[in-house]
């Protein structure tokens, strides 16, 4: 443990950093499109703000978190030293320098055009080559984490790969395939738009490749929520993993059906046809399974724990289980936003019912609850069960920790659900100011301020997180060393090459990318849409 | 003592997940069949005319010039065309009739815009290079929001349309076919 | 079928605790509440899903 202790804190405060940022601009945003703030901020602070909130959150929180917490995993699970340690680094430092090469141009107002940047609307160069570093960075990572794992597997033949591992692995692995599609948008037609060497841009292949990263990112984000589910839950409630072969099952089955499902975000456009969005939604309903499958398996291993302590009858095992430890806590409190935010989620995968809901509130709700809730909760989680290890300090108290996870679960709710309910009415997205004079928008405006009430409780939980793990740094009391990983109910003694490496699973990713992506992207390519003119964001 | 702790067998765990799965996938099934037959049925489906046109000169004729915006009637069938640009639809108020199939098709000079209509499953993505075509059948009579509602610069948050629901005795082209908003 | 041995602890894996014959008990009855509660939490989204689609999104007419 001891070579990565800084490295992985230098990614966190990075991560971290950038969440308080964001949350603050957040609820600064919510407050400007509420009757409240009805006379306040300009649309270029506005849509700037919101820009930086997007960039913040899904790109800087996220990458800089997932690769921080692989360091650690690839130390922890294998228990061996990271390899190419310096080149971790040397991608800290690349990816740090595109944060910054990013936020100045947005902060100077020549990027707004929001963290999904749909041409033609065009930003300065700058904004994308930042961008371009933090994946470059984050393919470092990528690389040091399949090198590790390989590594490891030379070392012990035969074995199982560690499960908290193998998972890492298997996120690496999808973000190399993830990032393709915006890195050929970038590379093939924004940069060169930006940098004013071509004057037109085909929008119909810009939005599809985009596409192909922006559904597959989201599980990137996912996936390290569902390694603690798998790896560090069953342990922290004092039982064991159901099944470690579904665990394995459903770390592949992300793998494999996050991607192809990206132009799901695509019914509603014209530039694609009814057959590939059919296909789409039915790839689409393949990925509800593994998270449908994790429910199950990591009740049933909750169960375990509760039961193991006394728990009796068909529910007597909830109440028996450990809820004042945060890594408990917050996978109840994640699970119950999993399951509204999955609610929503499977609403918007049949088209039908998508033309109800898209680009309205509903949208804006669906993924701050499930990815700002259940995701980040069990980020948090994730933080203060590694921080003790990481600063060899001890939290003298975890009721603050408690507090906090209540306070972010609290506020999601009350910030998101009257969010779906404006989106049902028609209230539409990425607004800087409604006119609260119109009848139909009139009735929204006590609804919005409901939501802003939750947007502030979440920013309290925000500085409390960050205050948390600052305390501890200073804490005087020493961490008793933990093991952290669980046992699962049949620890593997061998697994089939299938469940232990990616070369098939990868074959299947080529096949079903082709499959789901190949006509749509060749029909640009075949027959170019007619061009549409770059419109420069100045 | 493996023996006598047959429940911790891993081929148990599996059955039990495996049983897990099933139920499951009943339920996918059943949504993914509910969308098939409300596809074939009651034409229920995406926007799915797939169908290019130049952003750089739709202004200047054919089916998007301006005189030919607005809803216009012809041979009993209702089309509404409309443009999507920086920052406003053109035109601004869209009178539409009520219990009839209408034909709504859209197109953008500029930027990606988009568009729904409250009330209504009316929506749709108006990305420059395509024609965005939406039938449907307004049910209720009365005055509709149609906002843009993907960001689209700065004034975005300004940028919508009303739609006229009329009912049947209100709904009266002109001899050309064409018929605008109500004056209120 | 011969049932295998639970493994020794991997490096990483370092006992934890639990008491194999307890863990036989409760796993007589595991996953029966896990069963019931998730069960429960997908037929309510199964329910909630079928509301909203007659309901809410029929009553606004066919859109192709």
């Amino acid at each position: 443990m001891r070579n990565v202790e800084r490295l992985c804190l230098a990614h966190f405060w990075v991560a971290f950093g950038a969440f308080l940022f964001a949350a603050v601009i957040g609820t600064w945003q919510m407050w400007v499109r509420s009757p409240l703030g009805a006379n306040v901020g300009t649309p270029g602070q506005y849509f700037m703000s919101v820009t930086a909130h997007g960039v913040s959150m899904a790109y800087v929180l996220t990458t800089f978190f997932i690769m921080g917490f692989g360091y650690f995993v690839a130390v922890t699970a294998l228990n061996r030293p990271l390899p190419g340690k310096l080149w971790a680094w040397a991608a800290y430092w690349i990816a740090l320098l595109g944060v910054v090469v990013t936020i100045v141009p947005i902060a100077m107002g020549r990027a707004s055009v929001l963290f999904t940047f749909y041409p033609p609307l065009t930003a300065s160069v700058w904004f994308y080559v930042g961008l371009v570093l933090v994946v470059a960075g984050s393919w470092v990572w990528c690389v040091l984490m399949i090198v590790a794992m390989s590594a490891w597997k030379r070392e012990n033949p035969g074995r199982p790969v560690p499960l908290a591992m193998f998972a890492t692995v298997a996120n690496a692995v999808m973000w190399l395939w993830t990032t393709v599609g915006v890195a050929a948008e970038l590379v093939f037609q924004v940069i060169p738009a930006a940098l004013g060497i071509v004057q037109t841009i085909d929008v119909g292949l810009a939005r599809t490749l985009f596409s192909w990263t922006l559904h597959a990112i989201v599980y990137f984000w996912l996936l390290p929520a569902y390694i603690a589910f798998y790896t560090m839950v069953p342990r922290a409630a004092g039982g064991r993993l159901y099944s470690d072969t579904l665990g394995r099952l459903t770390f592949i089955l992300f793998l494999i059906y996050s991607l192809p499902v990206g132009m799901h975000h695509l019914l509603m456009d014209p530039e694609h046809g009814n057959a590939t969005k059919f296909i789409q939604v039915l790839l689409t309903a393949f990925v509800s399974v593994p998270t449908l499958l994790t429910i199950f398996t990591i009740t049933a291993s909750l169960e375990i724990a509760g039961r193991l302590r006394g728990g009796r009858g068909p529910f007597g095992w909830i109440a028996a289980l450990p809820w004042e430890r945060p890594m408990v806590l917050a996978t109840g409190l994640g699970f119950v936003m999993l399951g509204f935010g999955g609610f929503g989620g499977i609403i918007n995968m049949g088209y039908g019912m998508n033309a109800m809901v898209h680009n309205t509130s509903w949208v804006t709700a669906h993924f701050h609850l499930i990815f700002g809730g259940s995701v980040v909760i069990m980020y948090f989680a994730i933080a203060y069960e590694i921080w003790p290890q990481l600063t060899g300090r001890a939290f003298a108290s975890l009721g603050r920790l408690r507090l906090q996870l209540w306070l972010w679960f609290i506020g999601m709710m009350v910030m998101t659900l009257p969010w779906h309910w404006l989106g049902l009415q028609g209230q539409w997205r990425r607004v800087a100011n409604f006119n609260y004079a119109d009848p139909i928008i009139a009735g929204w405006g006590p609804w919005v301020v409901v939501s802003l009430a939750g947007g502030i409780i979440l920013l309290l939980s925000a500085l409390l997180f960050v205050a948390n793990l600052a305390a501890l740094h200073r804490e005087r009391v020493l961490a008793v060393s933990r093991p952290l990983y669980a046992l699962a109910v049949h620890p593997p003694r061998r697994v089939p090459a299938a469940l232990n490496g990616f070369g098939l699973w990868n074959v299947l990713v080529l096949v079903l990318m082709l499959l789901a992506y190949g006509f749509p992207i060749a029909q640009f390519l075949i027959e170019p849409s007619p061009t549409a003119i770059v419109h420069r964001v100045q | 003592m493996s023996d006598t702790h047959p429940e911790i067998h891993e081929r148990w765990i599996l059955k039990t997940e495996l049983l897990w799965s099933f139920g499951v996938g009943v339920f996918i099934a059943a949504a993914l069949g509910m969308i098939l037959f409300t596809a074939l049925t009651i034409s229920v489906n995406p926007p799915s005319n797939v169908e290019r046109i130049d952003p750089k000169s739709l202004h200047l004729s054919g089916e998007f010039a301006e005189h030919n915006l607005g809803t216009t009637v012809s041979d009993g069938s209702v089309t509404v065309r409309a443009i999507a640009t920086q920052f406003m639809f053109l035109p601004r108020c869209i009178a539409v009739p009520a219990n009839r199939r209408v034909t709504l098709r859209f197109a953008s000079p500029d930027v990606i815009h988009g568009l729904l209509i409250t009330g209504t499953n009316v929506n749709t993505m108006v990305v420059p290079g395509f024609v965005a075509q939406v039938h449907t059948e307004f049910t209720r009579t009365g005055d509709l929001l149609m906002p843009c509602h993907e960001y689209c610069g700065l004034g975005h948050s300004e940028m919508w349309a009303t739609v006229q629901v009329l009912p049947d005795d209100q709904f009266k082209p002109d001899p050309d076919g064409r018929i605008s908003c109500a004056q209120r | 079928m011969q049932p295998e041995q639970p493994s020794p602890p991997e490096n990483s894996e370092v006992a934890d605790g639990v008491d194999e014959t307890a863990l036989a008990g409760v796993m007589r009855t595991v996953p029966l509440g896990a069963a019931i509660l998730a069960g429960s939490a997908v037929a309510l989204l199964v329910a909630g899903y079928l509301l909203i689609y007659i309901l809410v999104f029929i009553p606004r007419g066919t859109v192709g």
